[in-house]
């Protein structure tokens, strides 16, 4: 992906860049607000990733303009706050995602590509299936290899999150957030227990490991 | 929003005006009643004195024809509207200005129907008396209209002089006090808009007047511009502080996580990099709880609250927290009413239940169970979190809802002596009362949401957020 990162702290800009282009992408690095939104008007990118405390313009000003000229390009903001207030006022500003300083690289590339490649809304599908296991969100049945698998209401909804994106890494904050609404730090590795629970359920019996933990960064059902 | 403000005797404006209409009426009347009455004592006498003159006259006649010749001639000229004259001798008929009197002994009032005439006209009322003399009974009669006219006067005085007063005393009193009562009104509604944490709220109409309630308006608007620049500065100092400290912060990790990406670490340097990462996360953490402590205080969530189900959070956040519980040995139980519905925001009360619940499976001793209810009630909807540890001895209960305090025990514990501040402020915010019981053995942690207000504002639909 083309990817504009807008940080005035040259260490974390760097550390931004240098993984995003370690994982393939194309980054662009800019260090003030009001050369991020020259930048962003004249270039093309999929996803821009934007520091809320800018010298000059600062990050909510940038994201409002763009947003104002019809640009739709998927905004990730950084910032040092971490309140609910806050985060309101940047989704409110039109950023689709949030995230607070300090923050694991892992956390940071998960949600780029979270809101890089958002599943389009209109093909809403009635089951999912990775490998052999299949998901009926109808009946709301689970199966691996023919045979049905009894799941708790929550285990089912964390299943089905993995699943919509398969192959793509969900952070625990992500699955906090779509699965329980938890938009805070909980001060718990809680999620971990439900993910080794599920584990027990649709992984265990059979053998092979469809849930796959990505160190520094979270859980992914893969594909293969 | 306030509800449009009506007068009520509540209102002290209202409540001195109608005291002094009451005190106004009240002194009128006696004055009209004194005058009155001294009028009529001073006719009375008057009358009675008339009244003594002609006895006088009569009973100073010693001699009986020339008493008879007397009544006669007066009989004749005295007009029985005025004066009425009755003789009636031992012997012999009747002398008189009227053909009946009704019988009388010594002093009374009587109405004109009690005596008669062929043709002339008689007044209402007599001051009647009736006495011997010579050889007869005389009876004098002396007409009262005097004070009956006066009497019919002084009503007419009331009516047309004292009801207009007190009716335009009473209503202007009443404007002055609804203008009052309005300006009261405007500093109230500023008050509780200020308390509320809107601080950019002000007493309008203050400007350019030079009485007490323009004082004490101008007085409310500086304190709250005072408080209003104390905010801003303090939130200007958490968002300073928070950039200057977590950028700094931020490059330590991106550091460790650099250090954490060569490959020739030794096993050793690898558990000390990663204690390292723990400990700046942890740095981070009670920042950042410190930073949303200060928010929560600054109250500017109040605004956002909106009808939230207390029994839906409580459901997510017990089946979140539900396996943990499970892994450390401990039962989770619930008793959730459905409907509960508070005036809240969701994000914070679901950090508050978090809280409450992991600081029971903290604290709350190993085994035993905690239980979770979500109650509604005529004053609102209770939560109460109970466990069944060593619970907290009650002189540190306050204590514990400071900020960083722990208990003595506790210390070697997780946690950063902030989750109770948080529960504290959330609180606060939603103007929910928390009580910390004994349970007997344990802590039973007691919140009361009020009801929430019936109306506008806060059943409007709360921002909507894209997942």
């Amino acid at each position: 992906m083309k990817i504009l990162v807008i940080e005035d702290d040259a260490a974390t800009g760097a550390y931004i860049a240098d993984g995003l282009r370690e994982e393939g992408h194309s980054v662009d690095l800019i260090a003030s607000g009001a050369d991020g939104l020259v930048q962003a008007t004249i270039g093309t990118y999929d996803v821009m990733v934007v520091d809320r405390m800018l010298p000059g313009l600062d990050g909510m000003s940038v994201v409002k303009t763009l947003r104002a000229t019809k640009n739709a390009t998927p905004v990730l903001f950084l910032t040092a706050m971490g309140g609910v207030d806050d985060r309101i006022a940047g989704l409110h500003a039109g950023a689709d995602d949030y995230l607070v300083k300090p923050f694991a690289f892992g956390e940071l590339s998960a949600r780029i590509a979270a809101i890089g490649r958002r599943p389009k809304m209109q093909d809403d599908p009635i089951s999912l299936t990775v490998a052999d296991l299949d998901m009926n969100l109808l009946t709301r049945k689970v199966t691996r290899a023919g045979q049905i698998i009894d799941l708790l209401p929550r285990e089912f909804a964390l299943l089905e999150q993995l699943m919509r994106r398969k192959g793509r890494v969900q952070t625990r904050t992500m699955l906090m957030e779509s699965v329980w609404d938890i938009h805070y730090d909980p001060l718990t590795n809680v999620v971990d227990t439900h993910i080794s629970r599920l584990r027990a359920k649709i992984d265990k019996p059979f053998g092979s490991e469809l849930i796959e933990t990505v160190r520094g960064a979270g859980y992914r059902i893969n594909v293969a | 929003m306030m509800p449009a403000r009506v007068l009520r005797i509540r209102s002290t404006p209202l409540r001195l005006t109608v005291i002094l209409s009451v005190i106004f009426t009240a002194a009128s009347l006696a004055c009209f009643a004194t005058t009155f009455f001294l009028v009529r004592a001073n006719l009375t006498a008057a009358i009675l004195s008339d009244m003594q003159q002609t006895v006088d006259t009569f009973g100073s006649t010693a001699d009986l024809a020339e008493l008879r010749e007397h009544l006669t001639e007066a009989a004749v000229t005295t007009d029985p509207a005025y004066r009425i004259l009755h003789f009636l001798p031992d012997d012999g008929a009747v002398i008189a200005n009227v053909k009946r009197a009704a019988p009388v002994s010594g002093f009374a009032v009587l109405p004109g129907s009690d005596f008669a005439t062929s043709d002339r006209p008689l007044a209402e009322s007599y001051q009647v008396r009736s006495l011997r003399i010579g050889d007869g009974q005389l009876i004098v009669a002396q007409s009262r209209d005097s004070i009956i006219e006066m009497a019919e006067v002084f009503a007419a005085a009331v009516l047309m002089g004292l009801l207009p007063a007190i009716g335009i005393a009473a209503s202007a009193g009443l404007w002055v006090a609804r203008r009052t009562q309005q300006r009261i009104g405007t500093i109230q509604t500023a008050l509780s808009a200020i308390t509320s944490g809107q601080t950019a709220a002000r007493v309008p109409g203050v400007a350019g007047r030079h009485d007490d309630l323009s004082g004490i308006g101008q007085d409310v608007n500086d304190m709250a511009a005072a408080q209003e620049a104390l905010l801003v500065s303090m939130r200007q100092v958490s968002t300073d502080i928070a950039h200057d400290l977590k950028t700094p912060i931020q490059r330590v990790s991106v550091l460790l996580d650099q250090v954490m990406t060569k490959t020739d670490l030794s096993a050793a340097q690898e558990t000390l990099l990663l204690r390292a990462k723990d400990e700046t996360a942890r740095i981070v953490r009670t920042f950042q709880a410190l930073l949303q402590l200060a928010q929560i205080e600054g109250g500017a969530a109040r605004d956002r609250l909106t009808a939230v189900d207390l029994t839906d959070i409580a459901r997510d956040v017990v089946d979140f927290l539900e396996v943990d519980a499970e892994a450390r040995g401990l039962i989770l139980t619930t008793d959730l009413t459905s409907d509960a519905i508070v005036a809240g925001e969701r994000q914070l009360l679901s950090q508050l239940l978090v809280n409450l619940i992991q600081n029971a499976m903290l604290h709350g001793g190993d085994g035993g169970s905690i239980q979770v209810t979500v109650s509604t009630g005529p004053d609102g909807v209770t939560l109460v979190v109970a466990d069944r540890g060593p619970g907290i001895p009650e002189h540190e209960r306050s204590k514990v809802l400071q900020r960083l305090y722990r208990l003595e025990r506790s210390r070697t514990a997780d946690g950063n002596g902030l989750g109770l501040a948080l529960v504290a402020a959330v609180c606060t915010l939603h103007r929910a009362h928390l009580t910390l019981a004994d349970n007997a053995p344990g802590l039973a942690a007691r919140i009361d949401f009020p009801k929430p207000p019936s109306g506008t504002g806060m059943f409007a639909e709360g921002p909507h957020l894209p997942q």
